[in-house]
C-alpha cells in the first residue's frame, strides 16, 4: 500500500471536476424529491389516497420499490427516489474505481506509477479510498438534505447509510471486475450488467412480493425501510459484502501480472464486414451501442410513465396542485399527462441527438477524423455520417419513448391501439428535437470549440421552458425561443402540418449552415 | 511536372506562425526526405497538403491540383500515414485497414495480407490492445496496400523496431521502383540517407536547405584522418585540427579540399581516410548549439 496516500491526493486532483457533479447531483435528487413529496402528500389523507392508487399498481411498484414504504411521508420519498439514486451512486463508484484501476492499467499510466516506490496494491487502495470518501460525503449530504427538509433524523441517517453502503459495494465490485477483465470497457460492461440485473431482480421481486429482492443489493438498500421500520441490518449486509469483494479483488491482484486479466478479450474480425465500408458505416458502428442504450432506457421510462397513466385521473383529483404542471389544465387530464411525459421523452431524444452530433467533434479532436478525411470522403460526407446517426437515431429514441408509453398505458386500459397513437404523438415532436441537434451542428461548423456548450445549452434551455414555463410564469418571448413551444402538444392538441414544416425548415437551415461552416474551416482544432 | 510544389506557404494559428514562407518541391517518382525538429512545421505542411488546413498565403499545388478545392479528387490519388496514429478502440486493425481501403475505393486483399505478414501484425486484435508501434503498422499497411501515386508519410517508423524498419525500407524501395512518389517526414536520419533522393530541411516554418544529399554535402565539411611520411607542420585551410607528429585529424571545407590535399601530398601521404559528412552532422549544423534553435521546440506545437 506504499504511496496510496499520495495517489489518493493525485486521484482527487484528477477527479476534481467530475466527482462534485455526481455527489451534488445525488443530493439534489433527494432534495427535490423530499420537498416535492412533502408539498404534495404532506397531509396524511393525501398519503393514504396515494397508497390506494399507486400502492396497488404493480407497474409503479416495479418501477419504484416496496409499497410498505408508503406508510409515512419519509418512506414515500424513499419509495420514489431511492432506486434511481442507487443507480446514480453505483455508476459514480463504477466509473471512479474503474478509471483509476483498469483504466490506468490499460493506458499504461499504471506502469509509470508502479515503477516508482509504490506498492502493487496502492492504485486499487487509492481508488477505493477515494470511493469511500466520495460515498461518505454523498451520504452526509443526503442526510443533511433529508433531515434539513424536516424528515426524522433517525430515518434520514439510515437512508444516508444505505446509499453509502450501496456505493461502497459497487466500488468493491468494480475493483474485483478490474482484476478479472483486461479492458476498462469490459469492466464497465460487467458492472453495468450486474447493476441492470440487480435492478431487474428488485423490480420483479417487489412486483411479485417475493424473496427475489434479496438477490439484489438495491433491494437490500430499500428493505432498510427507512422512516417506516428503520432496519439497520441490511446496511451491515452491504458493508460485509463490500469487504468480501475487496478481499477477493486483492487476492486476485496479488496473483496476476500487470495488464493481465482472468478473462482474455476475444479477438475481433480480421476483415471488415460489408457494413463497415463507408463513413456512415463507421459512424453507425461507433454509435450503435450508445443508441441501443438510449432506446432501451427511454423506452423503459416511457413504460414507467405509461403504466401510471390510468391512475392519473384519480391521482389528480386527490392532488389538485399537480394540474399546474399539466398543459391544458384538469379537463383532459390523461392526454395532458401523456403530452407532458412524451415531451420528456422528446427532450431525452434531443439529448441523444446532441451527444451523437458532438461525437463528430470528439472524433475530430482525437485525430481519428484525419485518416478518414484523407480519403475520398468529403467533409460533408464525413460530418453527414455522424449527423445521419444523430438525426435518425434521435427519431428512433423518440419513437421508443412513444411506443413504450403507449404500450404500457394501452395494456392498463385494455386498448393496445394506444401504442400506435402514442408513437405517432411522439413523432410530432421530432422537428423540435432536430432543431436542438441543429444548434450543435451549427456550433461544429462555425464555433467548433463552443459546439458542446452550444448544443447542451440549447437542450437545457428547451427543458427549462418545457417543464417549468407554466409554473415559473416565464415571459412569452423566452418561451417562443424554444422550438417545442411552436409544436402542437400531441396527443392533447390537434396536429396541423404548418408548425411542423416550419420548425423542420428551421432545423434544416441551421444544419445546412453548420455543414457549410465545416467546409470552410481548418480541421483538427 | 512536380508532384508537390509549395512556395511561400504561410499558416498562422491565432498569434503563432506555424509556417513562415515554406518552400518545398517534390518531383514525380522521387522519395523526398522532409526533415526538421519537432514543431518546425512538417506536420502542418502535410495537413495543408491534405486540405485539412487552409493556407494563409503562398501557393500550393499537389498532383496538379489545389489541395483545398480539389481535396476529394486528390485524395483518391494519395495515401497518408499520420504521425500520431489514433484508432477506434473497439475496432480491429484488419477492419481499419479494410475501411480505409474502401473509403479510397480500393480493395487489394492479397497485397494487404502479404503486408500484414511482412509486418507481423495480428489483424484480429482490437485497436485498444495495440502498442504504439502496432498502431503505426496498421496505418502503414493501409497506405502501402494502396495504388496511390503519392504517399505522404509523417514519421511513419518512429515506433517500429529495427526488423520492421528494414521491412519498411524494402517496401519504400518497391514503391519507388513502381515510379510512385513519397514524401517522407522523418527523424531517423539513417533512414532518410538510405531511402531519399532529395531532402528538404525546415526550421521554424521555413525551408533552410533543399537538394540531393550530394548537393547538401557539398556545402559542408569532410573529416580527414591522415598519416604522413614527414612530420606535419603549418597546415592551412583546415578546422578543428588535432596534429600529433605524423598523424593528424581535421575537418576541411569542400571548397578547400584541393589546396589542403596539395599540402598533404608534399608531406608524403602514408594513409588517408576521408569521411563525408553524415546527414546527422548536417542536421546538427542547422539545429545544433549556437544556431539558436538548439532546444528543438521551435515555435510551439507545430500542428
Amino acid at each position: 500500500m506504499t504511496g496510496a496516500g499520495l495517489l489518493l491526493r493525485f486521484d482527487l486532483r484528477r477527479d476534481r471536476a467530475k466527482l462534485p457533479w455526481w455527489i451534488f447531483g445525488t443530493a439534489l435528487l433527494f432534495l427535490i424529491q423530499s420537498t416535492q413529496s412533502q408539498n404534495m402528500y404532506g397531509d396524511p389523507r393525501e398519503l393514504a389516497g396515494l397508497r390506494e392508487t399507486i400502492g396497488a399498481n404493480t407497474a409503479v411498484v416495479a418501477m419504484s420499490g416496496p409499497a410498505q414504504l408508503l406508510e409515512t411521508i419519509g418512506g414515500e420519498v424513499v419509495f420514489e427516489i431511492f432506486g434511481f439514486a442507487a443507480i446514480v451512486v453505483a455508476l459514480m463508484n463504477m466509473f471512479l474505481v474503474g478509471r483509476y484501476t483498469r483504466g490506468d492499467e490499460e493506458t499504461g499510466r499504471a506502469e509509470l506509477v508502479l515503477a516508482a516506490r509504490v506498492g502493487r496494491r496502492a492504485p486499487v487502495g487509492a481508488a477505493l479510498l477515494l470511493a469511500l470518501l466520495a460515498d461518505v460525503v454523498t451520504g452526509a449530504l443526503v442526510f443533511a438534505v433529508l433531515a434539513g427538509t424536516g424528515l426524522p433524523v433517525g430515518g434520514s441517517l439510515l437512508v444516508a447509510a444505505a446509499i453509502t453502503g450501496l456505493g461502497l459495494l459497487f466500488a468493491a465490485l468494480t475493483a474485483l471486475a478490474a482484476q478479472v477483465f483486461e479492458h476498462a470497457r469490459a469492466v464497465y460492461g460487467a458492472v453495468g450488467l450486474f447493476l441492470g440485473a440487480a435492478w431487474t431482480a428488485r423490480a420483479a421481486g417487489d412486483a411479485a412480493d417475493s424473496g427475489l429482492v434479496w438477490v439484489s443489493p438495491i433491494g437490500w438498500g430499500q428493505r432498510t425501510l427507512p422512516y417506516v421500520a428503520d432496519r439497520w441490518w441490511p446496511v451491515l449486509l452491504l458493508l460485509v459484502t463490500a469487504v468480501l469483494l475487496v478481499v477477493a479483488a486483492l487476492a486476485l491482484l496479488d496473483r496476476r501480472d500487470l495488464g493481465d486479466g482472468l478473462v482474455r478479450s476475444r479477438p475481433g474480425r480480421p476483415y471488415a464486414s460489408r457494413a463497415l465500408g463507408s463513413a456512415t458505416g463507421l459512424a453507425w458502428r461507433l454509435q450503435r451501442g450508445s443508441l441501443a442504450g438510449w432506446v432501451v432506457g427511454v423506452a423503459l421510462l416511457g413504460v414507467a410513465y405509461g403504466s401510471i397513466g390510468d391512475s392519473i385521473e384519480q391521482f389528480v383529483a386527490d392532488n389538485p396542485e399537480v394540474t399546474a404542471y399539466l398543459p391544458g389544465g384538469a379537463d383532459r387530464i390523461v392526454d395532458a399527462y401523456l403530452a407532458l411525459t412524451v415531451t420528456v421523452g422528446a427532450l431525452l431524444a434531443a439529448a441523444f441527438g446532441v451527444s451523437a452530433a458532438l461525437r463528430a467533434r470528439a472524433e475530430e479532436t482525437s485525430g481519428r477524423a484525419e485518416p478518414i478525411l484523407a480519403t475520398t470522403t468529403s467533409r460533408t460526407a464525413w460530418l453527414g455520417s455522424h449527423l445521419t446517426v444523430a438525426l435518425a437515431g434521435s427519431g428512433l429514441v423518440l419513437l421508443a419513448a412513444g411506443l413504450g408509453e403507449g404500450l404500457a398505458y394501452g395494456l392498463t386500459v385494455g386498448d393496445p391501439g394506444q401504442a400506435f397513437r402514442m408513437a405517432g404523438a411522439a413523432l410530432v415532436y421530432l422537428p423540435a428535437v432536430w432543431a436542438v441537434v441543429a444548434v450543435a451542428v451549427l456550433g461544429i461548423g462555425w464555433a467548433a470549440r463552443a459546439a458542446a456548450v452550444a448544443g447542451w445549452t440549447a437542450l437545457g434551455y428547451c427543458a427549462v421552458v418545457e417543464l417549468f414555463a407554466d409554473s415559473f410564469d416565464l415571459p412569452g418571448w423566452v418561451q417562443r425561443a424554444s422550438p417545442f413551444v411552436h409544436l402542437p402538444e400531441a396527443p392533447l392538441e390537434a396536429v396541423t402540418a404548418p408548425p411542423l414544416l416550419i420548425v423542420t425548415a428551421v432545423a434544416a437551415a441551421l444544419t445546412l449552415a453548420g455543414l457549410a461552416g465545416f467546409r470552410r474551416r481548418d480541421v483538427g482544432y | 511536372m512536380a508532384a508537390i510544389s509549395i512556395s511561400g506557404l504561410v499558416k498562422r494559428f491565432g498569434r503563432t506562425t506555424a509556417l513562415d514562407g515554406l518552400d518545398l518541391t517534390v518531383g514525380e517518382g522521387e522519395v523526398h526526405g522532409f526533415l526538421g525538429p519537432n514543431g518546425s512545421g512538417k506536420t502542418t505542411t502535410i495537413r495543408v497538403l491534405l486540405g485539412l488546413l487552409r493556407s494563409d498565403a503562398g501557393s500550393v499545388r499537389l498532383l496538379g491540383g489545389d489541395p483545398w478545392k480539389d481535396a476529394v479528387a486528390l485524395h483518391g490519388r494519395l495515401a497518408y500515414v499520420p504521425g500520431d496514429v489514433t484508432l477506434w478502440p473497439g475496432i480491429t486493425g484488419g477492419e481499419v485497414i479494410d475501411l480505409l481501403g474502401r473509403l479510397r475505393g480500393e480493395r487489394h486483399r492479397a497485397r494487404r495480407d502479404e503486408l500484414l505478414d511482412r509486418f507481423d501484425l495480428d489483424p484480429s486484435k482490437k485497436a485498444r490492445a495495440y502498442s504504439k508501434g502496432n498502431r503505426q503498422k496498421v496505418a502503414l499497411v493501409a497506405a502501402l496496400a494502396s495504388d496511390a501515386e503519392l504517399l505522404l508519410l509523417d514519421e511513419p517508423t518512429s515506433g517500429l523496431d529495427p526488423l520492421m524498419e528494414a521491412e519498411f525500407q524494402r517496401c519504400v524501395r518497391r514503391v519507388r521502383e513502381e515510379g510512385r512518389t513519397i514524401l517522407l517526414s522523418s527523424h531517423i536520419l539513417a533512414e532518410v540517407e538510405a531511402l531519399c533522393d532529395r531532402v528538404s530541411i525546415v526550421r521554424l516554418g521555413r525551408t533552410v536547405e533543399s537538394g540531393t544529399l550530394a548537393e547538401l554535402r557539398h556545402l559542408t565539411r569532410t573529416s580527414i584522418s591522415v598519416e604522413t611520411v614527414r612530420p606535419i607542420t603549418g597546415l592551412s585551410g583546415v578546422h578543428d585540427a588535432v596534429v600529433d607528429d605524423r598523424h593528424a585529424r581535421f575537418d576541411v571545407d569542400d571548397t578547400q579540399l584541393e589546396p589542403v590535399m596539395r599540402q598533404l601530398a608534399a608531406l608524403g601521404v602514408r594513409s588517408l581516410t576521408s569521411t563525408p559528412p553524415t546527414l546527422e552532422e548536417m542536421f546538427l549544423r542547422h539545429y545544433g548549439p549556437g544556431n539558436g534553435a538548439a532546444d528543438g521546440t521551435g515555435n510551439g506545437d507545430g500542428r
